[in-house]
C-alpha cells in the first residue's frame, strides 16, 4: 500500500514537470503551428540557469525567478531571429528549431563542460505521508506545477488576452481581420512557452543530474503527450502528460527505466496511430 | 534561374572528379574519402524519401544501423546456416531494412495516416527506442557493438580475396554509389517519381486524382530503407566495427544536416553535402573543438532559413524529363 502511494506520488511529480514543458510546447504548436524542437533545450537552459546562479553565489530561489524571465527573453530572440522567417514553411520550422537546439546544446557544453553538474536540494527535509517519508522538494514541485498550470488555464480561459490567443488558434486570418495583432501574439506566445520551459528546467534541476543531454529526455515525452492527448486544447496536454508520466513511472518501478522508456514510447506510437487527433480530439 | 543545362554539366563534372580522385589524393585521404562515399549513399537515401516524397524522417539511421548489423552478423558467421559471403550480406543488409520500412509504412500511412510533423516525431521516438534496445541487447554486442567485421570480399579467379587496398575499395564504393544514384534517379524521373513529388507538394490534391497516396509513400519509404541499409553495410565493411551509435538519434540528425546543407531535392547535392560536411569536419574539428558543432548547427539554421534548396541544390538540379517539358 505504502509502495503504491509512493509510486503514485513519483508519477505525479514527473507529471508536474512534464506538464510545464508540455504546456509551453502545446501553446506554441496550437497558436503558431510551429513544432518547437528546441523546447527541450529551453528546459535545459532553465536548469543551467540554476547552476549559473549557484556559481555566482545567488540562492536557488533567485534562480527560480530568474530562469523563466531569462528564458522568455531567449524565446523572444529565437522567434525574432529565426522562427518568424519560416512560419509559412511548416516542415522547415521543425528543421530550424532542431538546428537551434543543436546550437544551444553545444553552447552549453562550451560554457559548462559536457559533464553532469549537481545542484544541492534547497528543501532537504522529508515529509511524513501515511507513514512514509516523502521528500519535501518533490511536493514543492507539484505545488509549483499546479499553481502555474492553474494560472495558465485562467490566463487562457478567463482573460481577454487568452480569448484573443484562442481566437488566433481557432482561425488566424479571421482573428487578424477582427483587429487582433497576430504578430504580437506570436511573440508573446513564444516567450511565454519558453518561460514555462525555463521554469520547468529550474525546478527539476535539484532532482536530476544537470547535463547537456537532459533536454531531449523531456522533449520526446512532451511531444508524445501532446500527440496522445490531442493538440487542440490545454486539457489534451493534461491528459497526455498524465498518461505518459504515469505509465513511465509505473513501468520503471516494476522493471527498469530503459524498459519503461521503450514500452511507453512504443505504446504511445500505437495510440497516436489509432487516434491521430489525440484522445481528446474530435474525429474529422 | 540558371539554365538547366548547367545542371547536366556540373553533374557529369562531379562524377568525373570523383572518378579521378585517386590521382589527386594521397593514400590516407583516399581511405577517408571511401568512408565518406558510404555516408554519401546514406544521404541519397534520405534525399529520396524527404526531398522527393516530403517525408521528413528523423530516424533514418535505424535503417543504416540495421543494414550495418545484418552485414556484420552475416559476414562474421554469427547466423548459422546462412551464407557469410559479401554478396549475400549486401543483399540481406538492403532487403531487411527495406522489409522493415515496408511493414512500418502501412501502419503509419494507411487510413487517417500520420501527417508530416507527427511522422517526424514518431520516427524520432522510434530512433530513441531502437538505440536503447540495441545497447541493451547482448546477442548483438550490447553497448560495445560487434568488433572485427570482415572487409569486402570478391571472387577472384575462383578464390575469395579480401579487398584491402585503398584504391580498389574506393572504386568499389564509387561504383556502388553510381549504381544507387542511377536507380534512384531513374525512379525520380519516371512517371511514378512525378507522383511522389505531387504527394510532397500537395497530398490532398494528389489523392483526389485517384492516387493511392499511402502505397506510394510506403514504397518510397521502403526504397529509401533499402538504400540506407545498403550504405550501412558498406560502412560496416570499411569501419570493421558496428555499435549502437550507428542506429540512433545522433547519426539520424547528422544525415539530416548533410542532406539539408547539400540540397534535399537533388540526389547528388545530398551526396556532396555528406562529403563536404564530413571532410570539413575532419579538417576543422581538431582546431575548433567544441565550436565545430556550434558552427555547423548555426550554418544549418541559416541554410534552412535562407537557402532551402541547399548549397549545391541549384547548380546540380537537372532539367525536367523530356515528357514534362513544354514546346
Amino acid at each position: 500500500m505504502q509502495q503504491v502511494l509512493i509510486t503514485a506520488l513519483d508519477a505525479t511529480n514527473f507529471m508536474s514537470a512534464l506538464l510545464l514543458v508540455t504546456l509551453g510546447l502545446v501553446i506554441i504548436f496550437g497558436l503558431m503551428n510551429v513544432i518547437n524542437m528546441a523546447h527541450g533545450e529551453l528546459f535545459l537552459l532553465g536548469a543551467y540557469m540554476v547552476v549559473a546562479v549557484d556559481r555566482a553565489g545567488g540562492s536557488f530561489w533567485l534562480a527560480l525567478f530568474a530562469a523563466p524571465v531569462a528564458l522568455a527573453g531567449i524565446g523572444l530572440l529565437m522567434e525574432e531571429l529565426v522562427v518568424r522567417h519560416v512560419y509559412h514553411r511548416f516542415i522547415d520550422t521543425i528543421l530550424a528549431t532542431w538546428g537551434l537546439s543543436i546550437v544551444i546544446k553545444q553552447a552549453v557544453i562550451i560554457l559548462f563542460g559536457p559533464t553532469a553538474q549537481q545542484v544541492s536540494n534547497p528543501l532537504p527535509h522529508a515529509f511524513p505521508i501515511a507513514g512514509a517519508a516523502y521528500p519535501a522538494y518533490r511536493l514543492f514541485i507539484m505545488a509549483v506545477a499546479l499553481l502555474v498550470a492553474g494560472a495558465t488555464f485562467l490566463l487562457f480561459y478567463r482573460t481577454n488576452l487568452g480569448l484573443a490567443a484562442r481566437a488566433v488558434i481557432a482561425n488566424r486570418p479571421m482573428a487578424s481581420s477582427l483587429g487582433i495583432n497576430t504578430r504580437r501574439m506570436d511573440r508573446f506566445t513564444f516567450a511565454f512557452g519558453a518561460g514555462l520551459a525555463g521554469l520547468a528546467g529550474a525546478v527539476m534541476a535539484p532532482l536530476m543530474s544537470v547535463d547537456p543531454q537532459m533536454g531531449v529526455g523531456f522533449l520526446i515525452p512532451a511531444f508524445l503527450s501532446i500527440l496522445v492527448g490531442g493538440s487542440g486544447t490545454l486539457l489534451g496536454a493534461l491528459l497526455g502528460t498524465t498518461l505518459i508520466a504515469g505509465a513511465s513511472t509505473v513501468v520503471s518501478s516494476i522493471w527498469t527505466q530503459i524498459i519503461a522508456q521503450v514500452v511507453v514510447f512504443s505504446v504511445a506510437i500505437v495510440v497516436i496511430r489509432l487516434f491521430p487527433q489525440g484522445l481528446t480530439g474530435s474525429r474529422k | 534561374m540558371s539554365s538547366p543545362r548547367i545542371g547536366v554539366a556540373t553533374t557529369i563534372g562531379v562524377w568525373v572528379v570523383l572518378a579521378a580522385a585517386p590521382a589527386l589524393l594521397n593514400e590516407w585521404r583516399m581511405s577517408q574519402l571511401a568512408q565518406l562515399v558510404s555516408y554519401g549513399i546514406f544521404a541519397m537515401s534520405l534525399s529520396f524519401v524527404w526531398g522527393q516524397t516530403g517525408l521528413l524522417c528523423f530516424g533514418q539511421a535505424i535503417f543504416f544501423g540495421i543494414g550495418a548489423y545484418v552485414m556484420a552478423m552475416l559476414t562474421k558467421g554469427m547466423l548459422h546456416g546462412w551464407p557469410s559471403g559479401t554478396g549475400f550480406g549486401l543483399l540481406a543488409a538492403s532487403l531487411v531494412p527495406g522489409a522493415v520500412a515496408l511493414a512500418a509504412g502501412p501502419l503509419m500511412f494507411r487510413g487517417r495516416g500520420l501527417s508530416g510533423a507527427y511522422f517526424a516525431i514518431v520516427t524520432l521516438a522510434a530512433a530513441v527506442i531502437v538505440e536503447r534496445a540495441a545497447s541493451h541487447w547482448d546477442w548483438i554486442g550490447g553497448f560495445n557493438g560487434l568488433l572485427d567485421v570482415p572487409p569486402l570480399r570478391i571472387a577472384f579467379g575462383g578464390r575469395q580475396v579480401d579487398l584491402l587496398d585503398t584504391v580498389p575499395v574506393y572504386y568499389t564504393l564509387l561504383a556502388a554509389a553510381a549504381l544507387v544514384y542511377a536507380v534512384l534517379l531513374s525512379l525520380e524521373r519516371s512517371p511514378r517519381g512525378t507522383v511522389l513529388r505531387a504527394i510532397r507538394d500537395n497530398e490532398t490534391r494528389t489523392s483526389y486524382f485517384g492516387v493511392d497516396v499511402a502505397r506510394y509513400k510506403t514504397l518510397s519509404f521502403a526504397v529509401s530503407g533499402c538504400v540506407a541499409g545498403f550504405s550501412g553495410a558498406l560502412f560496416a565493411t570499411q569501419f570493421g566495427f558496428v555499435s549502437p551509435a550507428l542506429i540512433g538519434v545522433p547519426l539520424s540528425t547528422e544525415v539530416l544536416i548533410w542532406t539539408a546543407l547539400g540540397g534535399r531535392e537533388v540526389l547528388l547535392a545530398a551526396f556532396l553535402g555528406a562529403l563536404l560536411v564530413r571532410s570539413v569536419e575532419s579538417v576543422l574539428s581538431g582546431a575548433l573543438g567544441n565550436y565545430w558543432l556550434l558552427a555547423l548547427g548555426a550554418l544549418f539554421v541559416l541554410t534552412v532559413v535562407l537557402f532551402p534548396a541547399g548549397l549545391f541544390g541549384r547548380v546540380l538540379a537537372l532539367p525536367l524529363p523530356k515528357r514534362m517539358r513544354q514546346g
